[in-house]
């Protein structure tokens, strides 16, 4: 089909100001980290790698990097079962109180973060929890789960049910059959779900910044209340590493499922 | 021609002893299987959450005494009195609300160009540069991209620096109102592309055709056709950029600098620097409901479009 000349122009215009928009503060602070002078200008004073150096004597931003992975893996861990459970369940089965049930999964989407971080700080606090790192891994599981439970039955989807059938008439257990038949025909879906887990619980600011206190920051809130005093490179650097983290996962999401998953109709 | 069964492979074994201990425990077979028991783990797991708004409802009847610091005992409508009366709260409420339908109206009038290009296009290149386009800042957070917007719009920032080469004086684009709003359009973009992108493909090319072919204009062909079947993702991807850019924290606290607070920062003082914790929780229940009213008129105007959780039946 040949677009005509104006419909082309009208779309690409919208796409370019996206792309650039989309783009600019990452590329901004791939520059930056670079840059040899002092404070961050433009046109750069010149290049080099000393805000990376630096980065090595920084110890505090190391740990907190450190920790961020943590939480990330503990979200991980919490969410892959529970959301790969759930996520079967809710394609397979025809459901009594379906529409109940899905509303109640999709509460860690419809309550505001802020509403769900202040209340699981209550939680955690009320049980004396509070100031442990496991307990942001599990917030983060929480307020992130439905992404799990969507990932896994949007590739349930397509599963055909006549495949688990035919395995048990064919000897197998209730046990192997999951194994061997309904998680593998699920399995784009937990990979998919379980690096975007990882992702936003990396990312994750708001609740991190609710759960934690001044001796597990994690990265995002230090580099939160970094950039609240003063500006300098060596903060850029340190975004760097998030940056990179965020081009590998895409790098293995696109690589093992391929990134035109997310194109795809239910 | 028998084998011996010790020289079975030790994943039969394995699973021989699986099978043994589940029919054990569910000797009728397939209970586990219970969908109802599939689900109960991320039922426990959101119950956290459920019980979290327990805990926030309850202090949220609780007023502070300012000479004790301690909670009264009885519960009280005092805290959301103060909260719906207050020009301050009423202010940062009405800022957010407006904010939040701002960002979604010009967020959908990006995404949807977007998203219909990268379905489109015949370049799998193309495809595939705009999906790294979209999911590298969806990977990052927004801490770091407020920064880098901070870098850019700054007063010793990039484009005061442009600015300051042709002798224009630097102009102040930070820590107000537009720069809040931008940073959350740049936040919700990816939200929005990837609720519309499953309802764009779902559209076949050839209903378009026919419709050109037919004599309708691109234009026509959109509004008419392209829009209405785009529906459902649509208002998905609007129902997620709402909500999620009405209750932002980060944007405001960063881009804003403390002058656009949206009702998340609002709570956030409460709690953290007022110590307020029963008006900070009746501002969470307030936003709750406002969200979830939001939402609850959406879906009962239109549905609840691409949102809906592994639903088959559509």
């Amino acid at each position: 089909m040949n677009q005509p000349i104006s419909q082309k122009l009208f779309f690409w215009i919208l796409v370019v100001i996206s792309i650039i928009t989309l783009s600019a503060p990452t590329l901004v602070v791939l520059g930056a980290s670079l840059t040899s002078g002092n404070i961050i200008v433009f046109p750069p004073d010149g290049l080099s790698l000393k805000w990376y150096e630096a980065l090595v004597e920084k110890q505090e931003l190391q740990d907190a990097f450190i920790r961020s992975i943590w939480v990330a893996m503990i979200c991980v861990f919490i969410s892959l079962p529970t959301g790969t459970l759930a996520g079967v369940a809710l394609t397979k089965y025809r459901l009594r109180k379906r529409a109940l049930i899905q509303t109640y999964l999709l509460l860690p989407f419809t309550i505001p973060l802020i509403g769900s971080g202040i209340g699981l700080m209550l939680v955690f606090g009320e049980v004396g929890i509070l100031g442990s790192l496991w307990p942001v891994g599990v917030a983060t599981a929480v307020i992130n789960l439905p992404f799990m439970i969507w990932a896994v039955s949007s590739s349930a989807a397509g599963l055909d049910p006549d495949l688990e059938l035919a395995a048990q008439s064919c000897g197998a257990g209730p046990v192997q059959t999951f194994f061997y038949v309904t998680l593998p025909s699920v399995m784009p879906g937990i990979i998919t779900g379980s690096l975007l887990m990882f992702i936003l619980s990396l990312n994750e600011f708001l609740v991190s910044l609710l759960l934690v206190d001044a001796r597990i920051v994690t990265l995002p809130v230090q580099v939160y209340n970094s950039i609240r005093s003063i500006i300098t490179p060596d903060l850029a650097a340190v975004s760097v590493v998030f940056i990179a983290v965020a081009m590998l996962a895409i790098t293995v999401l696109d690589k093992l499922v391929g990134l035109e998953i997310f194109l795809k109709s239910k | 021609m028998r084998r011996n069964p010790s020289s079975y492979p030790l994943t039969w074994h394995l699973m021989d002893i699986l099978e043994a201990v589940f029919s054990k425990i569910w000797p009728k077979g397939g209970g586990l299987w219970n969908p109802y028991l599939m689900l109960s783990p991320a039922i426990l797991l959101i119950g956290l959450l459920v019980l979290g708004l327990g805990y926030i409802g309850d202090i949220s009847l609780r007023t502070l005494d300012t000479s004790t610091f301690l909670f009264s005992e009885e519960w009280s409508l005092t805290n959301y009195e103060r909260a719906l009366t207050e020009p301050f709260i009423r202010s940062v409420i009405w800022r957010s609300i407006l904010g939040a339908t701002i960002v979604t109206m010009i967020t959908l009038l990006l995404a949807f160009p977007y998203t219909y290009v990268m379905v489109r296009t015949r370049s799998a290149f193309l495809r595939k540069f705009l999906l790294i386009a979209l999911f590298l800042p969806f990977f990052i957070g927004q801490v770091v991209r407020a920064y880098g917007w901070l870098i850019i719009l700054g007063k010793q920032g990039i484009v005061n620096d442009i600015l300051g080469l042709v002798g224009i004086e630097p102009l102040r684009m930070l820590f107000n109102y537009p720069s809040v709003l931008f940073g959350l359009v740049q936040y919700m973009f990816p939200f929005a592309v990837l609720m519309l992108a499953p309802a764009l493909t779902a559209i076949p090319e050839e209903i378009e055709a026919a419709s050109e072919s037919l004599g309708a204009s691109w234009v026509e062909t959109m509004l008419h056709v392209v829009l209405p079947m785009a529906k459902p993702g649509l208002i998905g991807a609007g129902l997620v950029v709402l909500t999620l850019s009405l209750t932002d924290f980060a944007m405001p606290a960063i881009l804003g600098g403390g002058t656009q607070d949206f009702v998340a920062n609002a709570i956030y003082d409460q709690f953290f620097r007022t110590s307020d914790q029963g008006f900070g929780s009746s501002l969470a229940v307030i936003l709750i409901v406002i969200g979830s009213l939001l939402v609850w008129v959406i879906f009962m105007l239109v549905g609840a479009g691409t949102l809906a959780l592994g639903a088959k039946d559509k």
